[in-house]
């Protein structure tokens, strides 16, 4: 059965179409790439998703269950987080706090509950964060912060991630270290849907790809087939090129 | 008079620019040097303070917050000041112009005001304008029952139906407008309480604008009247600030940073908004309570009108916002100045003095008078926060 | 009957136009800044007693356009001076706006007194009675409506006209946008405070030569000026000056017909009504999550 199951999606912004009847099918343990030129709809896919947008045309299913009017708390409840493209860690909290938050009940009776400390430097350690848990946040290296995202959304717990962008603004060398702990999680049983630009970082690490272009779907197949498909290049060499 | 004023203005306009650099100076050259002489003389204090501290760290740090030596000593200083106050506030009394017993009492209320708003709008962000609305309800109430039910009636019931009340009040605000983003809220609640002052000044049934004299005060010994304010207001300070420290206060403080953040987390900011303003009125409708027992009369000036509104946001920005403790210090400062130190002027003079200081920490001193004290002590030993 | 009719019209039609005035300048300071001017009230306020000061020595022709001139620079000074050092702290920039507008308070009262000044724009009234409308109204309340449009309409001049109005609308849509074009937006929100006071020290003048100035006048004017603003949506002056007129109707609709003790809570119905089903009011930007 798929995990994430996204059926004729459509969003309209008023008059402009961002997505146009999108469809997807995840299944279990996957990874999958999820490419377009600068403004395909790749964000805004995410944003339906997620509940951050509410969605004009469509369904998404996540292990069956119908989650296209769910609020962002109800999707990230039931096992599907995001990575997102913006790192928006709490300046004032340290790292381990960050962290914390994200392991925190939906519960008003619950005033000490949440993770354990040792819990909390699992989920660091999940990421390689682990030794920086006392540290702020504006303290920290830009890949840093891009970890620190990922240890939050790990810390939910969650069966499915989407991540947005997690190898932007990092250099070729920490784009392999972080592709290598994403191979990791998926040998954890995680499933995975990744946007990039990134080409050379995401072929590597994803089984399959699916292409986005103003809002459409354009083409799917292995990261060697997608690489060769024309049409592709032709929609990246009119927005920005592989 | 005008042209004064506008002169002033354009003046200071210019000025502001060379009085950032003149503080930078005065600085340097005159707070520095005296900062390093107070860490000289307090640091071996702090130090021999620093078991007791961390004994109680042990203990309770984790319930409330851990504490330095010096912080240590003063909380401790001030709750045992608060309870031995019908004692020494007698004797000090007429050194600061007199009534100190009534004004603590009556700061004892006021702080009970300024910790409840402080639990809802210090920590997440959603400032309301309106909570005197909330005390107001419980004071109508008590009023209310008294006249129209039964006078005799005992202040447990009063109290409970009239806490009741307050939260009941509570939650039709929030309700419906803690889905929206914080500048309607926040209008919404000032509107809130432009309509109840309105409400109760104009229908003869809710007293009008003479209110109703029928409530009885608790005492008229000013020493006892001064610890029925002042023990439930210690007890309060205890249950929020147990509350804030907890994770509830951690979520609602990410939900004042950054709220998406705490649905991401799949937490429901919603719920915690709502939950943090019902929290809220429960303390409030007390406090409108003790006011009654205070007062001895519900009336829209001393209940509902705005100003006491905005006094209470006055006395928590002062002491500090999102802390509990600096809103407590915040109402007995602002009480102190009003009522002790500027006794001689008439009203509006005071309260021209007292909200220019209220400007002067709004941009000079934003995170709190009280918080800048805390945080001063706790480097004396030289560690980081 | 149709006489109380024809006054609630009338009345209405002249009074809402004030609300529009007092709403257009709040929600202009809000579209451009993100700012909630409080303080929008003492400055009605400043105008009734500016223009009560003034009339005493020189024409009211004269001190009208005096008055409106000061309050402009009293309303770009409250800007310069305060708040454009708090700005960015939205918290802040309420409690200071708040802060400033209760002092004034104290201020008037300490200066002036707690009982309502009266001053005179024109006097006269004409009686309706013969027209079939249940009203002797007063000439005053005419000039406030007709000075009321005029403003709206050189507003709405200035901004759709003008290449100075325009880079205020801009920036009111969108801060970033109006940046890249070369909108200096400093220089954009101090002039969005002076037309805020302008308009806000018309009221002031009108609302005073009507009923009278006291140091409380402003609450309830804004009051109603927050919940048009909602209503037509923050940051619209089209959406403003519409909702002013509903408003303004029903508060009238309520004195005339249930009683002056419930006026505003028609209006607080409205208001919550909107909340629930149209946060975002008639003309503006989203502000609701789930």
């Amino acid at each position: 059965m798929s995990v994430l199951e996204v059926d004729g999606l459509t969003k309209r912004f008023g008059g402009l179409v961002a997505v146009d009847d999108f469809s997807l099918d995840i299944e279990e343990g996957e990874i999958v790439g999820l490419i377009g030129p600068n403004g395909s709809g790749k964000s805004t896919v995410f944003n339906c998703i997620m509940g951050s947008y509410d969605v004009t045309e469509g369904s998404i299913r996540f292990n069956g269950d119908d989650i296209t009017a769910d609020s962002t708390h109800e999707i990230v409840t039931k096992g599907l987080s995001r990575v997102s493209q913006e790192s928006n860690p709490i300046d004032l909290y340290s790292v381990g706090g960050n962290i914390k938050l994200f392991t925190l009940p939906n519960s008003i009776r619950s005033l000490h509950g949440g993770a354990s400390d040792e819990e909390i430097y699992e989920y660091a350690a999940r990421i390689d964060i682990e030794d920086k848990l006392e540290e702020m946040p504006d303290e920290l290296p830009h890949a840093d912060v891009r970890r620190l995202e990922i240890a939050k959304a790990l810390a939910t717990e969650p069966d499915m991630l989407l991540l947005d962008e997690p190898f932007a603004g990092m250099n070729q060398a920490e784009i392999s270290e972080l592709s290598a702990q994403i191979e990791r999680f998926r040998e954890n049983g995680m499933t995975m849907v990744v946007v990039d630009h990134n080409m050379g970082g995401l072929m590597e690490l994803v089984d399959r790809v699916v292409v986005l272009n103003n809002g459409d779907f354009l083409a799917s197949g292995s990261p060697e087939e997608i690489a060769e498909n024309e049409h592709v290049q032709e929609a990246y060499l009119a927005g920005e090129g592989l | 008079m005008i042209s004064t004023i506008l002169l002033l203005g354009t003046v200071l306009a210019t000025v502001t620019g060379r009085l950032g650099d003149a503080a930078g100076t005065v600085r340097q050259q005159l707070l520095l040097p005296i900062g390093q002489a107070l860490d000289r003389l307090l640091a071996p204090i702090d130090r021999g303070l620093e078991p007791a501290a961390n004994a109680y760290n042990r203990s309770l740090g984790r319930y409330f917050g851990t504490m330095s030596g010096l912080q240590f000593a003063l909380i401790v200083g001030s709750v045992v000041a608060l309870l031995t106050a019908g004692v020494w506030a007698p004797m000090v009394g007429p050194l600061v112009g007199g009534g100190l017993l009534r004004t603590l009492a009556l700061a004892s209320i006021w702080a009970i005001f300024a910790m409840s708003w402080d639990i809802q709008s210090g920590y997440t962000g959603y400032i309301s304008f309106g909570h005197s609305v909330l005390s107001g309800a419980a004071g109508y109430t008590t009023a209310l029952l008294i006249v129209h039910v039964d006078p005799g009636l005992s202040i447990w019931v009063t109290a409970s139906v009239s806490v009741l009340a307050a939260l009941v009040v509570g939650l039709l605000v929030a309700l419906p407008t803690l889905r929206l983003e914080g500048p309607y809220f926040s209008l919404i609640t000032f509107v809130a309480v432009l309509l109840f002052y309105r409400l109760t000044t104009a229908f003869s049934s809710l007293g009008g604008i003479p209110g109703f004299g029928q409530p009885d005060v608790f005492t008229w010994d000013p020493v006892m009247r001064y610890y029925y304010m002042a023990i439930p207001m210690l007890l309060i300070a205890l249950g929020l600030t147990f509350m804030a420290r907890s994770n509830l206060g951690m979520i609602l403080v990410a939900i004042r940073e950054n709220e998406s953040a705490v649905s991401a987390a799949g937490i429901n900011p919603t719920k915690f908004k709502i939950w943090s303003f019902a929290l809220s009125s429960i303390p409030m409708g007390i406090g409108g309570v003790l006011l009654v027992g205070f007062t001895g009369n519900v009336d829209p000036d001393t209940f509902v009108i705005v100003d006491n509104s905005i006094e209470m946001i006055a006395m928590a920005v002062i002491g500090g916002m999102s802390s509990i403790l600096g809103p407590l210090g915040g109402a007995f400062l602002f009480e102190f100045l009003n009522h002790q130190l500027f006794h001689g002027y008439s009203t509006p003079v005071r309260y021209l003095f007292l909200w220019g200081l209220v400007l002067l920490v709004l941009v000079f001193a934003r995170d709190g008078l009280f918080r800048m004290i805390w945080h001063r002590l706790g480097a004396v030993g030289g560690e980081s926060e | 009957m149709l006489g109380d009719i024809g006054t609630l019209v009338l009345q209405g039609t002249m009074i809402s136009a004030v609300y529009a005035l007092i709403a257009i300048g709040f929600t202009m300071i809000f579209g451009v800044g993100g700012t909630l001017n409080l303080a929008h009230g003492a400055l009605i306020m400043g105008g009734a007693y500016v223009f009560a000061l003034l009339s005493r020595s020189v024409h009211a022709a004269v001190a009208f356009p005096v008055t409106i001139a000061v309050i402009a620079l009293l309303s770009w000074g409250l800007y310069q001076v305060l708040v454009r050092w708090v700005e960015e702290n939205v918290v802040i920039t309420f409690l200071a706006t708040v802060v400033v507008a209760i002092a004034s308070t104290e201020f008037v009262l300490y200066q002036f007194g707690g009982s309502p000044i009266g001053m005179t724009l024109i006097s006269g009234a004409v009686n309706l009675e013969p027209y079939g409308i249940n009203a002797r109204t007063r000439y005053v309340q005419f000039v406030g409506f007709v000075v009321s449009w005029l403003a709206i309409g050189l507003l709405w001049y200035y901004i759709t006209h003008t290449d100075d109005g325009r880079s205020v609308l801009a920036a009111s849509m969108s801060e970033r946008g109006a940046q890249l074009t070369g909108v200096d937006l400093h220089a954009v929100r101090s002039k969005t405070w002076l037309i805020a006071g302008a308009l806000a020290g018309t009221a002031g003048v009108i609302l005073g030569s009507t009923g009278g100035a006291t140091p409380l006048m402003w609450l309830n004017p804004l009051a109603l000026a927050f919940i048009i603003v909602v209503i037509g949506g923050i940051g619209s002056i089209k959406g403003s000056v519409i909702a002013a007129y509903v408003i303004g109707f029903l508060e009238q609709f309520t004195v005339t017909f249930v009683g002056h003790g419930f006026r505003g809570i028609l209006s607080l119905v409205v208001l919550v009504v909107f909340l629930l089903y149209m946060p975002q009011g008639l003309y503006g930007r989203e502000f609701a999550h789930d």
